[in-house]
This record gives C-alpha cells, sequence and structure tokens, in this order.
C-alpha cells in the first residue's frame, strides 16, 4: 500500500469528533466529492499499469474505512454518548412519584395479631360499636351497681329505666361479639373478634376515647388454663420473638374465672420493665350460661388486648392521637 | 392501696427482699405499681462543730464556714442566718443523699460545688432537710454536748418503711388492709398469720345512754360503742409515722386511730362528738326527698332522696359510708365520742359515691364489700387503742344491732372439675395444702371432693369456680405445665365478611391510597352537613359536645384529615378509610331503630401530579375517582354489573341491580368552605354491607375462553342538545347493541361553533367480538343501524358525518 495512503488512513482513524459541527467538517474533509479520498482518486491516472490494481483495491479500502469510520463517529451521537443531547435526555432528572398505598399501623398491627391467629385455626367475627346492656355488661357478669362497672367509663346512647328495653352503650370492650358467636354458634367455637371500642375518658397521650381490641375465644369440652397458656405463650413468641420474656399473674375481669393477665418484659433505652399486654381468662360460667352454652359440658378460655398499646410499644410511639390525626408524614412512616 | 412494709411484717414474718417480695404480691394477683422509701437513714450526715465563720467576699447572704467533722475540717458555704461559730449541727457530707425530691423523682445528693467563687464540702441542713419536721427558719442546732462526727441517724429516731403500691382488684376487698395481705401472703408463702390482740368483746342490744335504730335493708349491722373522757392530742410519733408512710395525714389521736383500724382489718369506722347530739337516738335510714348536708370537707351536698344517712333522731350527722358531717364533727374539746363500725350494702354506697363523686377510703371499702363480721372487733380493737393512747372510759361491751346477718357460705370443689378447668393433676391433699392459710374451714373430704365453709372476709368465692381461682393463683399460672396433646386440629375456614374485608383494605392499597382511622364521634354541627338531625344518633353523656355525635358517614372524618394536612403543606391527597357509620333509620341491623353498617371511602384531593418538569402541575378530577372506583369493582369482580345513575350535577350513584352501593361525588364548595379546603375534594364511600349481599349472589367464576377471532372496531360520532347526558346515551348503546359489543368508550368531546349553539358532539368507540368468526363491516353495519335509530328516538341524536 502506498504510504500516501497508508497515511490518509491513519489520518482518518485518528480523527474525532465531539458534535455534529465537526462530524460535518469530518464528511466534508474525507468524504465529499472534493475531498481528500476523492482527490486520491485522481492519482490513479500517475500510476503504472502493473500496480493500478494493487492501488485500486487500497483505494477501495480506504473508500470504505473513511465510511465506515463517518458511521462510526454519527453512532456515537445517535446513542447518545457524546455532549451533544438535549437538557431532557438527561436521565439523572428526578422522575415524578407514583402514590404509594399503605395500611394504617393500627390495621398493620392487627393484620399481624391476625397472621398469628390464622395458623392456631381461629376465625375471625365481629358485631355491632353500638351494643346493648345485655351484650356489653350484664351476659358478660357485670352485676348492676358492680364496681367492675366503673373501670370501663361508658358512653351512653339509651338510657332506660324499663327493664324490657335496654340501655344502649358504645361497646366497652370486643367481648359481648363473643356472647353473640355463643348466641348463634354451639361449639367448639375458635374466634377472634377484633373491633374499635369507646371509654369515656378524659383525651391525654396515654388515652383515647376510643380504642381498638382483639378478643380471642375458644370453647370446647376440655380446655383448659394450660391450654390458654400454651396458646398465649405461643402468641407472645410469634408476635415479640422466640426469646421473649413473660410473665402470668392473676387479674380480675367479670367475665372470665379465673383470670390471668400477661405481662412481658419490655427493653427500650436500655431500662427494662415488665409490660401488661393482655388479660384472659377461663369463661365464666355465668358467661357461658347466659349465652345458652352448658359449663358443666364445655369450658373456654377468651382474651383480649388493645391493639395501640402493642402498636405504640413496637414502634415507640409516644402519643395515642397520633394514630387519629392522619398526618401524612405519619402515615408515609409505615409503608 | 400504700402498704408499709414495717406494717406487714407485724402480722407476718417475712423473709424476703424487697423484689422477692413485691413479684410474690404481683404473682398472687395483689399487683406492684410501685416501691417508695419512706424516711432516710441519713447516711453521712453527722454532727459538726462550727469553728468560724466568715462573710462570703462575693454574696452578702452567704457564710464560709469552717466545719469539724472530726476526722477533718472542710469548707461549707451557708446562707443560714443563724449559722455561727461554736454550734454543733447537722452536716450532709459529700456523697450523702438527703430526703428532698428533686424535679426528676431522685432524692438529693451532694456534691463537691463553688458557691460564687467559694469552694462547699456538704450542707448544714435545716430540720426539714433531714425530714424532721417542716422547720426551714434556719439551720438545726444541736445540743452542744454532741459528739463531734456522731450519725445523725444515733441522734434522732429515723423512721424509715418501704411502701408498697398495690392495685386491688374489684374483687378482692379481703385486701384493703394489712391484714388481709398478710394473709394472702401467709398463704402463698407458707408462713403463719398474727393476728393483732383484741380484748374480749361483749354485745349487747341496749346502751344507757344512746340508742341504735336501723330502718333501712341497706344497712346490715351498726355497731356503736361510747367511750368517754378522752383527751384529744396529737397521735404518739409511731402512730403518725405509720400513717404518714402510707401517705395519710395525721390528724389527731381518735381520727388517726379510726383510720390505723381501718388499714388494719379493712373496717371502716367512724367517730362523732357524742356531745354534739341532741336526742343520741342513732338511726340509719333514707329520706324520700333530696337532703343538703354539709360533709367534713366544708362541701355543702345536694343528696338525692334515698341516700343513706346515720341521724341524730331525724338530723342527719354523716353519709352512710362515705362522710361525716361537719357538725359531728371530733374536735380539740371533744371529750366523748361514739364510735360506729357498719356493714352498709355495697350496691347503694357505691351509687351514693358516685353521684356525689367522692370516693373516700371508707367508701372504696364498703362500696368493695367488707366482712360483714367484722364490725364488733374492729370497733373493741379501736377502743382498746383508744383507752390506751386517749385515756377514758369505755361503755361495757358494744352495741351491736344486727338485723341482717350474713350467714357462711359452704363450698365443694370437685378435683375432677378443677383438673379439668386448670389442665392440672391435683389431689385432694395437693389442693388442701395449697389453700392452707387463707382461712377456709376444712369441714369434709372425700377422695374427689373437699368442702369448705366459706370465711364471711372473702365475698368473692361464691362459686366452685372462684376456689379454683384460687387454687391457681397461690399455686402460681407459671408453674402449672403445657398441655401434652396438640390442641389446634380442625381450623376455623374465614368468614366470607372478613374476607371481603380484608380485600377492601388490601385494594385500597393497592388503588395507592393511604389509609386513615378516623373518629367515629363527631358534633352535632359537623353531622348536620351529611344528614338531617332525625337520623343523627347521639350520646347521652358525652365528653364534651364536639364528640357528642355517632358519625353518620366517613366523609367527615376524610374531610377532616384532608385539612388537617393541607395546612401542612401536603398537596397530594389520596386516603380510604373502612369504618362503621350509624344513622337513626327503620331499617335496623342490630338493635330497634339503628342502623350500624360499614363503609368504604376513597378521597382525593388536591394535587395528582404536583409541579415537575415533565409535566405541568395536575390537580385530581372527578374522572381520577372514576377510574378508581371502576378499578376497584373491577377487582371485587362485579364491575360489569354495576349501573351508574347520576343523582345531581355533582353526584353519581352506583347500585347493582336494585341494591345502592354508594356514591362518588365532587364535594360542593360550601361544604369546602366549611373544612377551610380550598382544592377541588372527590369522595366515593359504599357500602361494604351491600357489597357483600350483591357479592354473595354472584355465580361462581369459571373462565371464559380467550376469543379466538380479531375484534371489530367501530367509531361513530352523535350530535345531540347539551343537556343530554353520555351515560344515558352509553347504556341504551349498550343495550341496543347486542352480545357481540364487548367495550365501549368515548373517544372524543366537542362543542364549538361548526356544530351550533346548545349542541355537543360525542364520539363513541365500539368493539365487538363473535367467539365464531372474524366480524366485518356487513356484520355490525346493521348494529350500528339500530343504535343510531334508537339515539334518535331518545335523544334527537343526529349522526355526526
Amino acid at each position: 500500500m502506498p504510504d500516501d495512503i497508508k497515511a490518509l488512513l491513519q489520518e482518518i482513524a485518528d480523527f474525532s469528533v465531539t458534535n455534529a459541527s465537526e462530524l460535518e467538517n469530518f464528511r466534508l474533509e474525507f468524504i465529499s466529492k472534493n475531498g481528500k479520498v476523492q482527490s486520491m482518486f485522481k492519482k490513479m491516472g500517475s500510476i503504472p499499469k502493473e500496480e493500478k490494481a494493487a492501488f485500486g483495491k487500497s483505494m477501495n479500502d480506504l473508500k470504505n474505512a473513511a465510511q465506515s469510520r463517518f458511521e462510526e463517529l454519527k453512532a456515537q451521537f445517535d446513542t447518545g454518548s457524546t455532549n451533544n443531547k438535549t437538557a431532557l435526555d438527561d436521565i439523572t432528572l428526578s422522575a415524578p412519584t407514583l402514590p404509594v398505598g399503605s395500611l394504617h399501623p393500627l390495621t398493620q398491627t392487627l393484620e399481624e395479631m391476625k397472621k398469628i391467629f390464622y395458623r392456631l385455626g381461629f376465625t375471625i367475627s365481629d358485631g355491632p360499636e353500638i351494643e346493648d346492656d345485655f351484650h356489653n355488661f350484664t351476659a358478660l357478669n357485670f352485676p348492676p351497681n358492680h364496681p367492675a362497672r366503673d373501670e370501663q367509663d361508658t358512653f351512653f346512647v339509651r338510657k332506660s329505666d324499663d327493664p324490657a328495653v335496654g340501655d344502649l352503650v358504645l361497646r366497652t370492650h370486643t367481648s359481648p361479639v363473643q356472647i353473640r358467636l355463643m348466641e348463634k354458634q354451639k361449639p367448639p367455637i375458635r374466634a377472634i373478634m377484633p373491633g374499635r371500642v369507646y371509654r369515656n375518658e378524659a383525651v391525654s397521650a396515654k388515652s383515647y376515647f376510643l380504642f381498638h381490641q382483639v378478643e380471642a375465644l375458644y370453647i370446647d369440652k376440655n380446655v383448659s388454663v394450660a391450654d390458654l397458656k400454651e396458646t398465649l405463650i405461643t402468641f407472645a413468641k410469634l408476635m415479640f420473638g422466640n426469646d421473649v420474656k413473660y410473665r402470668l399473674r392473676p387479674g380480675f375481669f367479670p367475665f372470665t374465672e379465673p383470670s390471668l393477665e400477661m405481662d412481658i418484659w419490655w427493653e427500650a433505652n436500655g431500662k427494662g420493665r415488665w409490660l401488661e399486654i393482655l388479660g384472659s381468662g377461663m369463661v365464666d360460667p355465668n358467661v357461658l350460661i347466659a349465652s345458652g352454652v352448658d359449663p358443666e359440658e364445655y369450658t373456654g378460655f377468651a382474651w383480649g388486648m388493645g391493639v395501640e398499646r402493642i402498636a405504640i410499644v413496637r414502634h415507640e410511639i409516644d402519643d395515642i392521637r397520633t394514630f387519629y390525626e392522619n398526618d401524612i408524614r405519619f402515615l408515609e412512616q409505615f409503608n | 392501696m400504700n402498704l408499709s412494709h414495717n406494717w406487714l411484717q407485724e402480722y407476718i414474718d417475712l423473709d424476703l427482699s424487697i423484689e422477692d417480695l413485691t413479684e410474690k404480691l404481683t404473682l398472687i394477683g395483689l399487683e406492684v405499681e410501685g416501691v417508695e422509701e419512706f424516711g432516710s437513714k441519713l447516711e453521712g450526715v453527722i454532727v459538726g462543730k462550727v469553728l468560724e465563720t466568715i462573710q462570703h467576699p462575693n454574696a452578702d447572704r452567704l457564710k464560709v464556714c469552717q466545719v469539724d467533722l472530726g476526722t477533718e475540717t472542710v469548707q461549707i458555704v451557708c446562707g443560714a442566718k443563724n449559722v455561727a461559730a461554736g454550734q454543733k449541727v447537722p452536716v450532709a457530707t459529700v456523697g450523702s443523699t438527703l430526703p428532698i425530691k428533686l424535679d426528676d423523682g431522685s432524692l438529693l445528693t451532694l456534691r463537691k460545688a463553688k458557691l460564687r467563687g467559694e469552694e462547699s464540702h456538704g450542707m448544714i441542713c435545716a430540720a426539714d432537710e433531714l425530714g424532721l419536721g417542716s422547720d426551714h427558719s434556719g439551720i438545726l442546732v444541736l445540743d452542744e454536748n454532741l459528739e463531734v462526727g456522731t450519725p445523725i441517724s444515733e441522734v434522732f429516731d429515723m423512721y424509715q418503711d418501704t411502701i408498697i403500691e398495690i392495685a386491688i382488684t374489684p374483687n378482692r376487698p379481703d385486701a384493703t388492709c394489712h391484714l388481709g395481705v398478710a394473709r394472702d401472703l401467709s398463704a402463698a408463702l407458707n408462713l403463719p398469720l398474727k393476728k393483732p390482740a383484741v380484748s374480749e368483746i361483749t354485745q349487747t342490744s341496749k346502751a344507757d345512754d344512746y340508742s341504735i335504730t336501723i330502718e333501712s335493708k341497706n344497712c346490715h349491722r351498726y355497731v356503736g360503742k361510747l367511750i368517754r373522757n378522752i383527751k384529744i392530742e396529737e397521735s404518739p410519733e409511731w402512730l403518725q409515722n405509720k400513717l404518714k408512710a402510707i401517705g395519710l395525714r395525721p390528724v389527731n389521736n381518735i381520727v388517726d386511730i379510726t383510720n390505723y383500724v381501718m388499714y388494719e382489718l379493712g373496717q371502716p369506722l367512724h367517730a362523732f362528738d357524742f356531745d354534739n347530739f341532741k336526742t343520741a337516738n342513732i338511726t340509719v335510714k333514707e329520706f324520700d326527698k333530696e337532703v343538703e348536708f354539709e360533709t367534713l370537707d366544708h362541701l355543702k351536698r345536694k343528696c338525692a332522696p334515698g341516700t343513706l344517712f346515720i341521724c341524730d333522731g331525724e338530723t342527719p350527722v354523716a353519709i352512710a359510708g362515705i362522710m361525716g358531717g361537719l357538725h359531728s364533727e371530733v374536735s380539740d374539746k371533744t371529750t366523748n365520742i361514739l364510735l360506729e363500725s357498719a356493714y352498709f350494702d355495697p350496691g347503694t354506697i357505691r351509687k351514693t359515691a358516685k353521684l356525689q363523686t367522692l370516693q373516700t377510703d371508707a367508701s372504696y371499702r364498703f362500696e368493695r364489700g367488707i366482712d360483714p363480721n367484722m364490725q364488733a372487733v374492729a370497733a373493741q380493737r379501736a377502743a382498746d387503742l383508744i383507752m390506751e393512747i386517749c385515756g377514758g372510759e369505755a361503755q361495757d361491751g358494744v352495741l351491736d344491732v344486727h338485723p341482717i346477718k350474713t350467714n357462711s357460705r359452704t363450698l365443694t370443689l370437685r378435683m375432677s372439675y378443677l383438673n379439668r378447668l386448670l389442665g392440672t393433676s391435683f389431689d385432694v391433699a395437693q389442693t388442701i395444702q395449697i389453700l392452707e392459710g387463707l382461712e377456709l374451714k376444712l369441714i369434709s373430704q372425700t377422695t374427689d371432693t373437699v368442702t369448705y365453709e366459706i370465711p364471711t372476709f372473702r365475698p368473692d368465692l361464691e362459686r366452685e369456680v372462684d376456689l379454683i381461682e384460687e387454687v391457681g393463683r397461690l399455686y402460681d399460672y407459671n408453674k402449672i405445665e403445657s398441655p401434652n396433646h396438640g390442641i389446634y386440629v380442625s381450623t376455623e375456614p374465614l368468614t366470607d365478611w372478613e374476607l371481603l374485608v380484608s380485600l377492601i383494605r388490601e385494594m385500597g392499597v393497592q388503588l395507592a391510597c393511604r389509609e386513615i382511622y378516623t373518629n367515629s364521634l363527631i358534633s352535632e354541627k359537623e353531622a348536620l352537613n351529611f344528614v338531617s338531625k332525625e337520623q343523627i344518633i347521639e350520646t347521652l353523656n358525652p365528653l364534651n359536645k364536639d364528640m357528642s355525635m355517632m358519625r353518620p358517614t366517613l366523609a367527615h372524618g376524610f374531610l377532616k384529615a384532608a385539612s388537617y394536612n393541607f395546612n401542612r403543606s401536603a398537596q397530594n391527597i389520596r386516603f380510604f378509610e373502612v369504618g362503621n357509620v350509624f344513622e337513626r333509620s327503620e331499617q335496623s341491623t342490630f338493635h330497634e331503630g339503628i342502623k350500624e353498617e360499614t363503609h368504604v371511602l376513597f378521597g382525593l384531593s388536591g394535587l395528582k401530579q404536583i409541579e415537575h418538569w415533565s409535566s405541568k402541575p395536575i390537580a385530581y378530577s372527578i374522572f381520577d375517582l372514576k377510574a378508581l372506583v371502576e378499578s376497584f369493582f373491577t377487582k371485587l369482580g362485579i364491575l360489569q354489573s354495576v349501573a351508574v345513575e347520576l343523582l345531581d350535577d355533582n353526584t353519581l350513584q352506583y347500585s347493582f341491580k336494585k341494591t345502592i352501593l354508594g356514591t362518588v361525588s365532587e364535594i360542593s364548595s360550601s361544604l369546602k368552605k366549611v373544612y377551610d379546603i380550598d382544592h377541588n375534594v372527590f369522595v366515593a364511600e359504599f357500602n361494604i354491607n351491600a357489597i357483600q349481599k350483591v357479592q354473595k349472589n354472584r355465580p361462581a367464576f369459571k373462565f371464559t375462553p380467550v376469543p379466538k377471532f380479531p375484534a371489530f372496531e367501530f367509531d361513530f360520532a352523535v350530535v345531540v342538545n347539551q343537556d343530554v347526558d353520555a351515560g344515558s346515551m352509553m347504556k341504551v348503546i349498550k343495550n341496543k347493541a347486542g352480545n357481540t359489543l364487548k367495550n365501549i368508550d368515548i373517544f372524543d368531546v366537542y362543542e364549538g361553533k361548526s356544530i351550533g349553539e346548545g349542541s355537543k358532539s360525542i364520539a363513541f368507540r365500539l368493539n365487538f367480538i363473535d367467539p365464531n368468526k372474524t366480524l366485518n363491516v356487513k356484520d355490525v353495519e346493521p348494529i350500528i343501524q339500530r343504535v343510531l335509530k334508537t339515539l334518535e328516538k331518545q335523544f334527537s341524536a343526529k349522526l355526526r358525518s
């Protein structure tokens, strides 16, 4: 290959461009009619005959090389790998946001509890928030004028002196659903009853006049405290981790006898303390009788806990009112 | 209740650390809520001698003192005026702790300090700073003969105690006193109980100087004891210390003794100044009219008819079981007192205490039900103490009027039931052993049963099951072993309702909405924005007027939440909520006249696209919500059968056959103003109970083969009058087009001069599919003609060429 062609090949290979006008310069310099490649063809006349074939081949390679180099350089712009792009071609620009949906933190905690109970074979049941005195108190073994009624400050919807027309209240616990379930279903019964309950209490960071409970009920022929205990421990382990430290202690609820409460050992900020997480017990024979179940034939356990209480502990929330403000900046922490 | 550790130990020899004791109390059902130290041994506080005092160079009120502590002489800066050289004084040395509470609840511990540039190694103390009374006028100057370096605890008798606060459940009136708690501990720990000695009691039914008449069935027993010639004084120190430690303020010896006996035996007592009685005919009765009565706390109280009173003849002198009257109060001048020890009906006392919003130590015990056989013992115990402390002469025996007697109950406990309920395998001997110490009287036993007479101080032990609880709690539930059988075998299926509500919540998330929980108690004014007054359900005893009505809709809560967030610079509101709503209605759900149903709400407001380089800000429109709602019904599998009807310009009603499911609407500007929202607001609210009803009747899902032949698309536009709505036309098209029509949509809406004033053009795109063949224009043409004819007939629609 003649040296001048070689030199030109090298020149083409070394040519680099950074923008479209430089690319145009390349085309003008090498490929256009008056470009260097065409000019080289003009030398053909002065080439000796016997070398013409070889020269022609070299010229052809040169022409192809110029063309493919041009395509190559052009491709650089087409794939945007050089600076020649618009401002909107910048893929580091921010993307518009898509809205994200989420369950409320209380639903999230409730769902976790539900999942555990489902694994234990429980179903779910519910009842009204406006409840009659019979289901909310009397059937649950709260005698009239008993101090236990004071522990649940009650909102009344209807007060009646006529015994045929009972009081109506905003349910103070989800326990009335137990009664409703036992009234309509024969044992065995195994169900949880989540729902909103109301207490006529002053609002503070620690207490709100409405909150949510989950109640569990298991009625069958030989249900015992040992079974209750086993279930509570299983729940605590699944909810708070296998190494959870717990204790059971006697409590008092009118609708269970014996009654037990469960504490777990909770450590936060380097300080540990016993934290009450739930109340439970063996369903009181009076409750079974009020619901049409024979206490000599069946026994059962019931337990209840506050969803807010558990959510507050898990997420270290310092004010119960936060749950009902629905501030997006709060909600979006719980995706 | 506050328990004194010292006091408790008078009845039981406890060999337990405070930690173990509180754990034990909690585990037998007397939950410990707090432990506090009372008093201080004042370790590190010693006698010092002031050697010299010089004026502080930088502070007029301070003196710099050199104090000899025996082992060393230290410099202490002191602010007291009375400090002087030569005095013997109490010195709190560096590192000692004084019974002075700081803001964070901890006690003051002394450290080396610099006061205005002068070093100070400790503090010269005033009496109050040592917990020795209330004197803060200056430092406490001690006897000059005391040796320097002597610990202050050797100079003064420092009373020290540990106070344990326990929560007493309503079923345990027996544990409202130290003896009762000691009894429980004696049973749990197998330790002997030492009861206080009471001198022999003689009961009479007549007294010379006074009489007792019970005219109410709500007073079961009234015991009186008259003591003459007593001397009212401050109580002796031991008694004051005991009361102070549990948080009671000492008053005088008589009042203090009645309180002491109450905290010892659980029996509330009252002492009347006998000389203030006019007739001395004590009568326990109710009045059938309202009575005004001034109680000890100087309040003139209006007492409802039926309130139980203690009367002097006909004149009330105390509200029974709650508080005495001002007039018959024991004063400094009292010399003769009448002690009352009674049993009142718990319900009666509770009712009055609630009406008067007055809970006293006495009412707290009476309303739980005290021991109906304790009255004479407590009266005698108090009399013994009074004569020992206050002098005087007591009447012989006690005057005991006891119209309603409480007999002891007998309970039989079957081992079979006990073990079935607890999941244990106790035999009779073990059971008796566990219950030992509760003072149950063993009547008889067989191989499977044990029968007890229940003492009257345990009114909670009414049934066999109550005894089982005693076994459980004294044995310790933590010790009951796991069942050796698997208990969960047959799983209960989930209900359709639960599956539906869960699905709806899940859909809320899938539709990119955030779930909110709003208040279900709202104000009347707020409720009236949505329903009429007759429909609202109100609570009779609301916390306040803003939270008095049950929400009739979820819309209010959403609007409030939207407004709350807009006020905090939120731009894109996209919420959902599932909750119950309430309304007075003939269509009762659970209770006559009340409809309670579960709704789901979807709400959009603000900008769906905030300002961004890729787009201008885009506000939500009603069509965003309609699209969301259609996805919702698609997911529920009922979209095809849901009919939409225009209720008014801003509201669409969705129904399934005849069942109304709910509405989609744009909130009116007047309502937006109420909630202070400037953005457009769109709300969809559906009744989940109604959705469940229509879902139930849905045939089971079966798949349809994917069409083998392509769809045929046909576009046409019609010109109609402005007031014809597109929805109605689509309904007609659907009806007329037959079953090859698979889809219908609107791809253009136009109004303008070219089609004439008052008219608009709507362009429809129809999709036809036949499962058996490829459709062509010849197949579709007749259908379109049919459709156009009907559109023309019903809406005067003209085909736009």
